[in-house]
């Protein structure tokens, strides 16, 4: 019975996800043959069988966070198989009939190892598949290497740092009294040491998990989004302006368009009409397409105008760019997004298409029926639109209050950049060309 | 294929060079270049077949990591060439210096792959005794072995040996101080080196244009000696060029320098994604002047290939990658101790303290 434990993919990789398997139990498999995609927090990567045989077991699920060391799948090998397979080395002989040594990183110990270097204190083996058996300790996170990605998110100088080691002080739970919220030597007499002389810091200490939580284990996307949104919501001065426009001449728009037979090869949704009327807000207001630099103390305007278009997409949020949607017409910009879109669902996109926004568009209503919010920022730019969910409401014309379709468009700025008053400019050179939407067309 | 060469500049900075002459515009072996060399058909069938062997170990090294057997793999698809005909042009006499990548270059110095490849298991600093392949071991740490090489050209010299030496390199080493101190050395001393620089135009994820202004093969003459772009894909350029500057190194005539242009097809290592900074339509234009495709074509061209040719290597590519895996995973892990014993000639008792704590340590039952 051959028996294969998830590797370190990458120097010093703690764990994978599973994100789909290539074989079933009872597939007979070649040696190398491709046996699931996995992700680590460096790469997508297939995993080639090590072995030939049959699969008798999966040990994970797609979605499911593996440890380096956990066992990931048992094959069954031909009887023949001994004449093939290389002899493992008695020296790294594994006691549950595995197949000789899995590399296992630096964080973990795996059963393989002949030699056996002293523990530090805290360190425990790998645990099992995190999703489908919540680990009664802790996982791989409590090792020292482990605890200190928390301590690079602490604003302190190295001295600072060290300081703080010595005394056995965690950074993480002061707050600093220096600017921008660092951490200043003053700040570390006022904390309480964690722990007697010397001690490690209370980030290394195992963290128990209550019978009624779950922890979830994030890696690759969801890490990503993560220190993107800490950096727009800590780096980025925010402000958020909302207006409510009448979508009555869109709708009619875009249902005109949809009976021409130019249009017939497109799906034409509001998106695209949102994009045009974007980009011709921002030829009024270019200030808006711009990023603020920090090391030359400048703003910087961008010339060609790339949208960001915010996707909800099974593995999480994504945000697909249309490249130059300033040289784009609607139909043009309505199947490159139509085409991005279906990319990111299904996973296929590149990194030119993630990257390079210049402005994003966020659709806080196409999740569910919701109004209005206050958008967060695509680091490095300096704002977001996010359109609502369109909806009939009581809409004053004239001295009459009649039914119309209305939505809320929300725009949030980085107020480096611009003040409330070109904002609301902006706002309503966007709504101008909203309610006009024939102006969109050329 | 437009500009992807770019080598006419290297003509105007040595128009007495005559190793400069054998190429075209493109950095490709003129047909009278190649008529006066005469190489064989039997060595060019050698060297495909060396080259698609070493493709297909490249395949089983990602497969062996990605299976968890190795610590580390650097592709060499795109290299094949550059690796290959610049290691068989050298004379058995010759030594070579490789960079982490060159594991092609170690194949065709003799050593077993799967003892090669031990060293990605992370089982030995070296693997293969310098003195008994003429190879150094691989470096992973960037240009280091670019003075190692020039070191032991000149000491050659000096022992008045008729030997070449070929230091293989990426175009990122370039701008590491060691490599210009290097370049300086050999030039000063005209240490009988080869310099080859493998540019694959991707210092990890670092582009070629943000790494060196200019051109690689025009740093020589600022070191006062010739540099030369080739079409680092062409394995029969590769070898005729290579050929000529070890015999011109030999006869006393100083260093040269072949930036032997080419590409790197998958990631930088295993622990590298190239989605991130480049796509599929980058790596493209390079997939069409594929070495092994094109040195088929020559092969044709000349009537010296056939398809049981193709399928008797192909059949041994197989079974060397095999049996390359059984070798691999059947080698010993040697103790740990072991890292202190090839550091010094004689160790300092400092050392052999530490050498006995450690190795205590790791002793049964001493675990906490």
């Amino acid at each position: 019975m051959g028996q294969f434990r998830l590797p370190d993919l990458g120097e010093g990789l703690e764990e994978a996800q599973l994100v789909e398997w290539l074989v079933k139990t009872g597939d007979s498999v070649n040696l190398n043959q491709p046996l699931c995609q996995v992700e680590t927090a460096k790469a997508l990567v297939d995993i080639p069988s090590p072995f030939a045989g049959t699969i008798t077991a999966l040990h994970a699920a797609p979605g499911d966070t593996v440890p380096v060391g956990a066992l990931l799948v048992t094959i069954e090998e031909p009887a023949s198989a001994a004449s093939h397979a290389p002899a493992a080395p008695a020296s790294a002989a594994t006691n549950d009939g595995g197949h000789g040594p899995v590399l296992v990183g630096y964080g973990t110990e795996g059963p393989a190892q002949t030699f056996v270097r002293r523990r530090r204190a805290g360190a425990t083996p790998a645990a099992s598949v995190v999703a489908s058996a919540p680990a009664p300790s802790a996982p791989a996170t409590t090792s020292t290497l482990a605890a200190t990605p928390a301590a690079d998110s602490v604003n302190a100088s190295p001295l600072v740092r060290k300081v703080a080691a010595e005394r056995g002080i965690d950074l993480s739970a002061i707050r600093g009294t220096g600017p921008g919220g660092r951490i200043r030597m003053e700040d570390l007499d006022a904390a309480p040491a964690v722990g007697a002389s010397g001690g490690r810091p209370a980030t290394s200490t195992p963290i128990a998990t209550a019978d009624d939580e779950e922890r979830i284990s994030t890696v690759g996307l969801r890490k990503a989004i993560a220190a993107r949104m800490l950096r727009a919501a800590t780096t980025i001065p925010h402000f958020t302006e909302y207006a409510q426009f009448d979508v009555s001449a869109l709708t009619a728009l875009r249902e005109r368009l949809r009976a021409q037979p130019d249009y017939a090869d497109v799906k034409l949704t509001f998106l695209p009409f949102f994009a045009r009327a974007l980009v011709e807000a921002i030829r009024a207001y270019p200030v808006l397409n711009s990023r603020w630099d920090d090391e030359g103390n400048a703003i910087v305007v961008k010339k060609s105008i790339s949208v960001g278009i915010a996707t909800d997409t099974p593995r999480g949020l994504l945000v697909p760019v249309v490249h130059n949607a300033h040289t784009l017409d609607l139909h043009a910009l309505a199947t490159e997004a139509n085409r991005l879109i279906g990319l990111a669902r299904d996973g296929k996109l590149d990194a030119k298409s993630l990257s390079g926004s210049t402005i994003t568009i966020t659709n806080v209503g196409a999740a569910g029926p919701v109004d209005t919010g206050a958008p967060l920022i695509n680091p490095p730019e300096a704002c977001v639109v996010g359109f609502g969910a369109i909806k009939t409401r009581p809409w004053v014309v004239g001295d009459h209050i009649v039914p119309r379709p209305v939505a809320w468009i929300s725009i949030s700025c980085d107020h480096r950049i611009v003040d409330g008053a070109t904002a609301a400019q902006f706002m309503g050179a966007l709504v101008n060309r909203l309610e006009s939407p024939d102006t969109l067309l050329s | 294929m437009v500009d992807t060469l770019g080598a006419r500049a290297a003509h105007d900075s040595h128009p007495a060079d005559p190793i400069a002459a054998m190429v075209n515009a493109d950095g490709l072996l003129t047909a009278e270049a190649e008529r006066a060399a005469n190489i064989s058909d039997d060595v060019l069938r050698d060297l495909y077949r060396r080259m698609a062997i070493c493709r297909r170990l490249d395949q089983e090294g990602l497969n062996l990591q990605r299976q968890g057997e190795l610590g580390l793999w650097g592709p060499i698809a795109g290299h094949e060439a550059a690796q290959v005909g610049a290691a068989m042009a050298m004379a058995e006499t010759d030594w070579i210096f490789p960079y982490y990548r060159d594991f092609a270059m170690t194949i065709c110095r003799g050593v077993d792959p799967g003892i090669a490849m031990t060293w990605f298991r992370g089982l030995t600093h070296g693997a293969w005794n310098p003195y008994e392949h003429r190879l150094g071991p691989l470096i992973i740490s960037v240009g280091t072995q670019v003075p190692h090489a020039v070191g032991f050209a000149i000491g050659c010299k000096l022992d008045h040996e008729p030997t070449a030496v070929l230091v293989g390199f990426g175009e990122g080493s370039t701008s590491t101080g060691d490599w210009h101190e290097a370049m300086n050395f050999a030039g000063v001393f005209k240490a009988p080196v080869v310099f080859l620089c493998e540019n694959n135009q991707w210092a990890i994820s670092v582009p070629m244009r943000e790494q060196v202004a200019g051109r690689v093969a025009d740093r020589a003459a600022g070191y006062g000696f010739p540099g030369l772009r080739i079409d680092g894909s062409d394995v029969l350029t590769v070898y005729t060029v290579v050929r000529a500057a070890a015999d011109r190194a030999r006869h006393g005539e100083g260093p040269y320098l072949v930036e032997a242009l080419t590409y790197r097809f998958q990631a930088h290592t295993t622990s590298d994604d190239p989605t991130r900074y480049r796509t599929d339509a980058d790596v493209e234009p390079w997939r069409a002047k594929d070495s092994i495709a094109r040195a088929t074509a020559r092969l044709r061209d000349r009537g010296a290939f056939s398809d049981d040719f193709e399928r008797a290597v192909a059949a041994e590519a197989e079974e060397t990658a095999l049996a390359m895996r059984a070798t691999l995973l059947s080698a010993a892990t040697p103790h740990p101790g072991q890292a202190f014993d090839l550091v010094f000639a004689n160790p300092p008792a400092s050392l052999l303290r530490e050498q006995a704590e450690f190795v205590a340590e790791l002793e049964p039952g001493s675990a906490e």
